[in-house]
């Protein structure tokens, strides 16, 4: 009673069976224009009400192109929040894990769709907000007269921005599948998420005094840590080197994916 | 094949499983009977390895379910339903299931023919009725072509058109020579379609029988016999050794006598009958005899079944 194997080798299955999930579930493709909708708008946005009234204004012309990401990285987060919680809340969960037995497996092969989508979604959008920051910013004064040639890609720091933006968001999307797993609940997951995200990036200003405790905040912070990838100016003053935050949010990604896995090959389903 | 073995289960102060052990052997199907609470789908859980369970084990072919790499290929369940995303449709949420056992998309299609969903494939499953929701879990289940099926509560929700469609299926899964477990909490469900009975209460076996020697062992060589005269016929037969009762308005069931002698006795004393048969006993009053001397299982079906622990025989509540 068993029928030939078309196709796929087993070590995929999961993946291919993921992949399928994802791109029939009907929210998949709103998701995907509502990230690129809300970055480059914001992006756009941020480029216009932005202004360098005269030569060398201190700003970060790059950082302002990207600025779309951190409201783009709000639709990511809840996205990949949903990728899982959304199994739990109708009990399909259940049959994920009949199907599937290897959990460990299933949470890869999850991470890697998630992933994998939000790394080409992205790309879009952040190409998309530079080209959007190219054509907004002169308008607001950042002109070469003032020091700002057009934004490029072949510009180092500025390829390190985008690429790292890309990157961000893939982490973000990561993040939130652990964080996710762990609550399992579609609201109490979006809320710690966004939560670590947006609160504990404004609590050191608001409620922290002492520098100290602000500097290790802003250190830990992922998403003050990780958006510091975006930097192109003034890299001296920041409390991390990009590439240091990226290792910050990389590590919260690798905590919240950890706990998932051991929790889910705790749990009953 | 199916094997439980000592299966114990704790959810906090509750006893869900308490030394669990029963198999499902193919070609036949097997009854899995007992109130709600009495652990069968929390054993079904167990057998997939959604739950763990804290002693004992279960096996699905000689491993446990777990250490399969492909196990629709080898088991196939239906638990829940509604266990699925509502705005996926029903070909694509087979699809999936495919994919993940190196399955493509012919045996979808095949499988959404074999429950006759055809129709109704290119639709949102949110929008089935719970009927059409049993045939896409089934089609899920027979999706490996397994050689074992386990489904918890089948017909419930089924329309009686779905009911005979199930029962028809059931029966012939088991003729192809697989083994079949189905789950219910109402006895008489089971009358035509098992084989076999697994009774549980309170997370154990209580009986593990063929539905046919059940029956038998129930009906106790009674013969029924309807008269317009019951009294002389009680007074004839209980003078030739039998034990005699009055059922109803002219009928009478006798103990002790095979109906031969039955019809020899009233013939001889001149008492008028129209039938004697052999008593059938229903699959529900076999079980009522069988737990009429089980005093723990009544105590559980006592606690199980709230509004329901003092109504009719065989029906123990809905729902799980």
């Amino acid at each position: 009673m068993t029928r030939p194997v078309p196709g796929t080798g087993t070590r995929l299955r999961e993946v291919h069976a993921e992949w399928t999930k994802l791109r029939t579930a009907p929210g998949t493709l709103w998701t995907v224009l509502a990230l690129v909708a809300v970055t480059v708008a914001t992006s756009a946005a941020a480029s216009a009400l932005v202004s360098c009234p005269s030569s060398g204004c201190g700003h970060d012309a790059v950082r302002i192109g990207l600025a779309g990401v951190q409201a783009g990285q709000a639709v990511t987060a809840v996205a990949a929040v949903l990728a899982i919680t959304g199994e739990y809340g109708t009990g399909m969960i259940r049959a994920t894990f009949t199907a599937m037995p290897r959990r460990g497996a299933v949470l890869a092969a999850k991470a890697v769709v998630v992933a994998g989508l939000t790394l080409a979604s992205g790309t879009v959008a952040v190409l998309g907000s530079l080209l959007a920051a190219r054509l907004v910013l002169p308008h607001s004064g950042f002109t070469p007269e003032h020091g700002f040639p057009p934004l490029s890609l072949a510009d180092g720091p500025t390829l390190r921005a985008a690429a790292g933006s890309v990157l961000y968001l893939a982490l973000i999307a990561l993040f939130s599948l652990g964080v996710a797993t762990a609550v399992r609940d579609s609201a109490a997951a979006a809320g710690v998420v966004l939560g670590l995200l947006y609160a504990l990036a404004a609590v050191p200003f608001v409620m922290v005094p002492d520098p100290d405790w602000q500097l290790l905040l802003w250190r830990i912070s992922p998403m003050n840590a990780g958006l510091a990838v975006q930097s192109t100016a003034n890299l001296s003053a920041l409390p991390l080197t990009p590439w240091q935050g990226v290792a910050v949010l990389t590590a919260w990604t690798a905590a919240s994916l950890l706990l998932a896995a051991l929790l889910l090959r705790r749990r009953d389903a | 094949m199916i094997e439980v073995s000592g299966l114990r289960k704790r959810y906090g102060q509750t006893m869900a499983l308490d030394g669990m052990s029963f198999t499902v052997t193919p070609g036949r199907v097997t009854g899995f009977v007992g109130p709600n609470g009495a652990g069968k789908s929390t054993t079904m859980r167990v057998i997939l390895g959604l739950d763990a369970a804290d002693g004992g084990h279960a096996l699905v072919g000689g491993r446990p379910y777990r250490s399969l790499r492909s196990p629709l290929r080898h088991l196939g369940a239906l638990l829940d339903a509604a266990a699925l995303h509502p705005g996926r449709t029903a070909r694509h949420h087979l699809l999936w299931l495919a994919h993940s056992q190196g399955l493509g998309v012919r045996r979808v299609d095949e499988v959404i023919e074999l429950v006759g969903l055809a129709p109704v494939a290119r639709r949102r499953a949110g929008g089935f009725s719970l009927g059409m929701r049993q045939r896409l879990g089934i089609a899920a289940a027979l999706l490996g072509d397994p050689p074992a099926l386990m489904l918890d509560e089948p017909v419930n929700g089924l329309d009686p058109e779905g009911v005979v469609w199930i029962r028809g299926l059931l029966r012939s899964l088991a003729a192809e020579g697989r083994a079949v477990l189905v789950s219910s909490h109402l006895m008489s469900e089971l009358q035509d379609t098992a084989d076999h009975l697994v009774v549980v209460g309170r997370g154990r076996v209580v009986a593990d029988t063929g539905v046919a020697e059940l029956i038998e062992a129930a009906s106790g060589g009674r013969v029924r016999l309807r008269t317009a005269e019951p009294a002389a016929a009680m007074d004839a037969l209980a003078r030739a050794g039998a034990v005699v009762a009055a059922t109803g308005a002219g009928t009478v069931t006798v103990s002790g006598l095979v109906s031969e002698r039955v019809v020899a006795v009233l013939g001889g004393s001149g008492v008028p009958f129209s039938e004697v048969a052999a008593h059938r006993a229903t699959l529900e009053e076999a079980y009522m005899e069988l737990t009429g001397d089980s005093v723990e299982f009544r105590a559980g079906l006592r606690a199980s079944g709230s509004s329901r622990s003092s109504g009719s025989s065989g029906s123990w509540g809905d729902g799980r």
